[in-house]
């Protein structure tokens, strides 16, 4: 058992977590929304990707631009369905009717995709870089290279610009920033829209590394939900911090105690810091 | 919006009473008016059981204003324990389902009393990563039955002091069944008038009244977070009876959003509401099943659509048009 293997492949794992939380981190953190349908737009990026190329033959680069478009129409969509529930923040049914709306999705894809499981075709994912001992794929540098810039574009985004503090203001209080002329639906329209193309993104580039299945859902993406809340709801650089983190706890565990039980374990690393940080590791 | 209605004194007490009598006594041969077929004693079964699961999620949802998202865990708490008793150790009906009880009061209370601290919705998104989890544990652990789950469930048996009851076909479960969703309702309509209801339902419609009258929201939300477990386990309990198979897939999101939907459906904070949103569900899935994908569209589509249009439920739609 190789610990600086172990290093990479945590690395390349916790990039990957990373990358799909990001939407979430954006939209919990800075719109203060919740989306439990997450788990099933990420399942239709991957599967919108794997059409795209299997099916219509395109090459990758335009299938991922084809997984986003789809599901920021989808985003556009489900915010201006629910934007009474979001404007009135009412997070309980919000929660409740993005959840009703996944199971839609999963009911949908099944019948467009079949029930079978896919793999994405990708060259780079099989393109492996061997250091001597160490390996790993030209895909699994592309996510840690998109990760890692796209983080750093948000940060930039919502702290330095003036847009970014537009959207920190409706986070804040919704009905005090319409009455500065900044129009709210609009926010949290787009703000809905990039959590969906992030998704995605997210998924068409990760995807590949597993097989894909309508019904996986929130399963795949479990460990999102816990990167958002070890890195103190909806901080960036928290969220990127417990990516990385969570990614190397679940190689080594992995690795060295029990395959199997590394999402009850990271689950179980979670509890633990509820009770000593309610609110996240990025807070004080 | 009623939200507590006064419970106004009953002008006729024996005219309530006997309306509940005829209630019961017209539910109870209900299988029996319908034809006494066996689809109508297991479809019947079915209902039964899934609006006592319902409940469970109704009391956290309708009087505490939270979203529990980790009930199939106690769900499946109870198929659990009552496969792994009955299989293994022969145990009958009575321990498994104490058995069942005991665990999914240790369950909530542990999961309660370490999401004591969080924000609300925090809440949510932890009681649902326990049940991802305890799914994961359930597949993996061949002990409690793995990914294949555990097969030939002997037919229920509660002995009594005298006789014993066994429940061997679905005619048999009915009356059990029946039973269990009677002492939920009665359980519930205590609720609602209890200390703990009430002070459950301020501390959600008015925290600040709540606060001031010394009510700490986290504690009312830890008992009646432990209180629903048991409900939704007792209904996960006599499910695997009913099946006579227990496996990982009582974690399915399918349950999860049959509670939600149930409860919403009729509208929040109606005694019956569960029970007739449960009958409609399943009367669409058993009877007029569009193929499963379909049915999942259809349940998912009613769940999100009826909270963003009609948040107050058929109940409040009907109000809105006995109105005019």
């Amino acid at each position: 058992m190789n610990v600086a293997q172990q290093i990479v492949n945590g690395i390349v794992l916790g990039s990957g977590y990373a990358c799909i939380a990001l939407g979430w981190t954006i939209l919990l953190g800075v719109a203060r929304l919740v989306n439990f349908a997450h788990g099933q737009l990420y399942m239709l990026g991957a599967f919108v990707t794997w059409f795209a190329t299997s099916k219509a033959g395109l090459p990758y680069p335009l299938a991922i631009a084809a997984a986003v478009a789809v599901l920021s129409a989808l985003g556009l969509l489900m915010q201006s369905a629910m934007m009474r529930l979001v404007m009135t923040q009412n997070l309980t049914s919000l929660m409740i009717v993005t959840l009703g709306i996944g199971y839609v999705l999963q009911g949908g894809s099944a019948l467009i995709f079949g029930g079978n499981p896919q793999t994405l075709p990708g060259t780079l994912s099989r393109a492996k870089v061997d250091l001597g001992p160490l390996w790993f794929t030209w895909q699994d540098v592309l996510v840690l290279i998109v990760t890692i810039a796209l983080y750093a574009a948000v940060w930039l985004f919502t702290q330095r610009t003036r847009y970014g503090s537009v959207i920190r203001a409706v986070a804040e209080d919704p009905k005090l920033a319409e009455l500065f002329g900044i129009n709210a639906r609009i926010v949290y329209l787009l703000v809905f829209v990039f959590e969906c193309s992030a998704v995605a993104l997210g998924a068409a580039l990760v995807a590949p590394r597993s097989p894909i299945l309508t019904s996986m859902g929130f399963n795949e993406v479990i460990m999102t939900f816990v990167v958002v809340v070890l890195g103190g709801i909806g901080s960036i650089g928290g969220a990127l911090a417990a990516g990385l983190g969570l990614g190397l706890f679940t190689a080594f565990f992995g690795a060295f105690v029990a395959q199997a039980y590394t999402t009850a374990a990271a689950f179980a690393l979670l509890l633990a810091l509820l009770v000593i940080r309610p609110a996240g590791l990025a807070t004080k | 919006m009623t939200v507590i209605e006064s419970r106004s004194p009953t002008p006729m007490p024996l005219l309530r009473a006997a309306s509940i009598g005829a209630f019961i006594v017209l539910g109870f041969f209900l299988p029996r008016l319908l034809g006494g077929t066996s689809v109508a004693y297991s479809t019947l079964t079915t209902i039964a059981i899934f609006a006592v699961m319902c409940y469970g999620v109704d009391v956290v949802l309708s009087y505490l204003g939270e979203v529990s998202l980790g009930h199939t865990l106690f769900w499946a708490i109870g198929g659990y324990a009552a496969a792994n008793l009955s299989t293994k150790y022969g145990l009958d009906g009575w321990s498994t389902a104490l058995a069942t009880i005991a665990l999914c009061l240790a369950a909530a209370a542990f999961l309660g009393a370490v999401t004591l601290r969080t924000r609300e919705f925090v809440f949510s998104l932890v009681t649902y990563a326990a049940a991802v989890v305890a799914y994961e544990i359930a597949f993996n652990w061949d002990a409690i039955g793995g990914s294949d789950g555990i097969v030939g469930i002997p037919p229920l048996t509660l002995p009594l002091v005298a006789t014993s009851f066994s429940a061997a076909t679905q005619e048999d479960l009915w009356p059990v069944s029946f039973v269990l969703l009677l002492l939920t309702l009665g359980l519930i309509a205590r609720f609602r008038y209890s200390r703990l209801g009430t002070v459950a339902l301020m501390a959600q419609m008015n925290p600040a009244l709540a606060a001031s009258l010394g009510v700490d929201p986290r504690r009312v939300r830890l008992a009646v977070f432990v209180i629903s477990a048991p409900i939704t386990g007792l209904a996960g309990w006599l499910y695997a009876y009913q099946r006579a198979y227990v496996g990982p897939d009582m974690f399915e999101s399918y349950f999860l959003v049959m509670m939600l939907t149930a409860v919403v459906l009729v509208g929040r904070r109606v005694l019956i509401g569960p029970l007739v949103g449960t009958a409609l569900l399943v009367a669409q899935q058993n009877l007029f099943s569009l193929g499963g994908d379909w049915n999942k569209i259809v349940l998912g589509s009613v769940l999100a659509l009826v909270l963003i249009f009609w948040p107050t439920g058929l109940v409040g739609l009907y109000r809105r048009f006995s109105k005019r």
